[in-house]
């Protein structure tokens, strides 16, 4: 492919698609042709822009020019003055210093990022994250000031809350409202926490967020302690993020040396620290009550609710605690303000959720997208679909919490509320993808045998209900599984939802529960059949030799229970008896001559 | 009176000015992917590479970490941003990738086209 000279980028959002993107784009493209321009433009349609009211939304790189209210007889102009003369268009220019997107200027034109709306993330990657000067520069700080200078702290809380921003760590409890109840409370002192202690396997977003751009999340912070009266903060991180705590420890450093941390921040009266705490990675010090109790130096196990944080939290006071990438929203919902930033995303989930997409996807990363946008667009559109010509066979959300969607699924809009009405949740953002070559009951074991040894312990149902629960899975995955166990993992399951202390026993069960509502079938085979339809598990795979045996004694030699006979050339067979199963024979044979079923 | 808004745009005009000390305006600049990922997929080397060469005289280039862009199947990720032209996307970069990218980008013009991510 020629280099392009120029990337031109026509929004393909909802609203925008309504004002023919898809003529204009046919136009552009005749236009270019006519002009000799053809292989020297790229033009390429992202998702939604944000700039809705002002659609059909076009933008032209290098540069970042904004085009607005684009139709089909300004394209020749267009081509004309901005592309062959280098002029842009006036006429059609917007002027839009928004905060949200900076990463677009750079990644753009690359089909992954360009369907993305980045808030959260929009300086990660484009900036040097151990340089205030160059968050600085990208208006960094500017937010915190703003709310400094002209706006009281209630202000701040009411703005967040019309901003409709809900939490990010799955919860999603709306901030704003969070906020209001603390800094209703008369205790004077006030504490505000940042949790950082991410925990879902495959979940890298909060490590990202603070190891791209860690002033983004100090500055939400700061913004958040003047709306509540906080005079002191903690980031709870785990200490197995040593780069991630590097360049926070970096970053609040500078911060304190500008001023924008400590006493009388930038001359205004308001006072506010943030000190680091080092958590020793328990996935249960997620949750709320325990990550408080293990700052204070305690176990790391919660308790009751109410009193909720708010009420009581760190030490007994008033406390605020936002995931990271809830604290990574709020300076772009200053700036770029409640009214647009709620005019993003669906009617209950305003604003952009980030995935870290994993599994069996060709493009794995992180993803940022507008709450609203559907699962098939981020496997599909973003995520480049399934490698290998495999087939999809069910999509994974919320990790260890969460549920697993299947195909019929993929249409949904993600957002907390259809993600749960689906069956799953919304999380803090993994998103693994299952093609056929997964076994949906040893999948369900892995999360669940996670959230097992996670378990604090401090409640019955949580600590024993997951134990008898990854009994039954197990020998289910041995072959061994009886009638009725799957009507016992669900009650089991309910139960333990129902009665656990806290969110981890409270989800535990999910994994399991939405595999048999979606995949009871692949339970049914394990346990009456005893057949894995995906040889994923080891206890109901047989291995046997077939017609393309040599007789070369390769898996013979191999074999550590002699399971094998045979004399040289001559075909080899398997004592099924003795075989315990371990593929062995199998990875060594070079002449495909054993079958796995 | 002076505002904290005040304060702030003061000094960003200050870190800008910093920045472009620092050689930001140059005709180059090269962005190296540098979070755990990145190191983990050999990005350090990368780095070093690039590095090396400054400190041989590589001129009119501004080299800088980043964080993350979140495209973890092409770590090591480089990034070259020319004032007025697309910024190009390296992927999957190793030292001697590294070394090539000096000599042809980055001395000589050229985009090696089939290393770039798009």
């Amino acid at each position: 492919m020629p280099v392009s000279k120029y990337v031109i980028t026509l929004c393909d959002g909802p609203s925008c698609m309504q004002k023919r993107s898809k003529q204009v784009k046919d136009v552009i493209k005749v236009e270019l042709e006519k002009a000799g321009l053809a292989d020297k433009v790229r033009v390429i349609t992202s998702g939604c822009l944000g700039m809705c009211a002002k659609g059909l939304i076009m933008i032209v790189n290098p540069g970042y020019v904004i085009y607005g209210n684009v139709t089909e007889k300004d394209i020749p102009e267009i081509v004309e003055k901005h592309l062959l003369k280098k002029k842009p268009v006036a006429r059609l220019l917007i002027e839009e210093d928004h905060l949200y997107n900076r990463f677009y200027r750079v990644f753009g034109d690359v089909n992954f990022f360009g369907k993305q709306m980045r808030i959260a993330l929009r300086n990660c990657g484009i900036m040097d994250p151990e340089n205030v000067d160059e968050y600085l520069a990208l208006r960094g700080y500017e937010a915190l000031a703003k709310v400094l200078t002209s706006m009281k702290p209630a202000e701040v809380a009411a703005e967040v809350k019309k901003a409709g921003l809900r939490g990010r760590g799955g919860a999603g409890f709306p901030t704003g409202l969070k906020w209001e109840f603390t800094a209703r409370e008369k205790d004077p002192v006030k504490y505000l926490i940042c949790n950082a202690d991410e925990g879902d396997p495959g979940a890298f977003m909060d490590r990202s967020m603070i190891e791209g751009d860690p002033h983004t999340v100090i500055e939400g912070m700061i913004i958040g302690a003047y709306a509540i009266g906080a005079k002191e903060g903690f980031v709870y991180i785990r200490a197995e993020y040593p780069l991630a705590v590097k360049r926070l420890e970096k970053a609040l450093a500078d911060a304190k040396r500008e001023g924008f941390l400590g006493d009388n921040i930038l001359g205004s009266g308001f006072s506010f620290d943030i000190e680091i705490r080092l958590g020793a990675g328990a996935f249960v010090c997620g949750e709320e009550t325990a990550l408080i109790h293990s700052i204070e130096g305690s176990r790391g196990m919660p308790r009751p609710r109410p009193p909720f944080p708010a009420q009581s939290g760190l030490f007994g006071k008033p406390t605020v605690i936002n995931n990271v990438e809830t604290w990574a929203n709020i300076p772009v919902i200053i700036l770029d303000g409640a009214d647009w930033f709620s005019s993003i995303g669906t009617e209950k989930s305003k604003g952009t959720k980030v995935f870290a997409l994993a599994g069996k996807i060709k493009n794995t990363g992180l993803v940022e997208v507008p709450m609203g946008t559907t699962l098939r667009q981020i496997i599909y559109d973003i995520g480049g679909g399934i490698p290998n010509d495999k087939k999809f066979k069910a999509v994974q959300t919320g990790g260890p919490s969460g549920g697993c969607l299947p195909e019929k699924y993929l249409d949904t809009q993600i957002d907390y509320d259809s993600l749960a009405a689906a069956g799953s949740i919304m999380g803090s953002g993994g998103m693994i993808v299952i093609d056929e070559d997964s076994c949906m009951v040893n999948m369900a074991k892995f999360f669940l045998q996670f959230t097992q040894d996670e378990s604090c312990g401090k409640c019955t149902p949580c600590r024993e209900g997951t134990k008898r629960m990854l009994e039954i899975l197990t020998r289910i995955t041995e072959g061994k599984g009886v009638d009725g166990d799957i009507e016992k993992l669900e009650r089991l399951g309910n139960m333990i939802k129902k009665s656990s202390l806290c969110g981890l026993g409270q989800s535990a069960p999910n994994p399991v529960l939405s595999t048999i509502k979606n995949f009871r079938v692949e339970y049914e085979e394990h346990i009456a059949a005893k057949k894995c339809r995906a040889g994923v598990c080891e206890g109901l795979v047989t291995y046997e030799i077939n017609a393309k045996c040599v007789g070369c004694g390769a898996c013979k030699r191999v074999c550590p229970t002699a399971a094998i006979a045979g004399s040289p050339k001559t075909v080899h067979v398997i004592d099924q008896a003795k075989c315990i199963k371990c593929g062995m024979c199998f990875k060594t044979c070079k002449f495909s001559a054993i079958t796995k079923k | 009176m002076v505002t904290p808004l005040d304060i702030v745009k003061k000094k960003r005009a200050e870190a800008i000015n910093r920045i472009v000390g620092k050689g930001y305006l140059s005709t180059k600049r090269v962005y190296v992917g540098m979070a755990t990922c990145e190191i983990a997929a050999g990005s350090k080397e990368v780095m070093e590479v690039f590095q090396n060469a400054a400190k041989q005289g590589l001129t009119d280039v501004y080299l800088s970490q980043k964080g993350c862009a979140g495209r973890c199947n092409l770590e090591p990720t480089v990034e070259v941003v020319e004032e007025g032209k697309i910024p190009v996307k390296y992927g999957k970069v190793t030292p001697e990738m590294a070394a090539k990218i000096i000599e042809r980008h980055l001395k000589n013009g050229e985009v090696i086209k089939e290393w770039v991510i798009n």
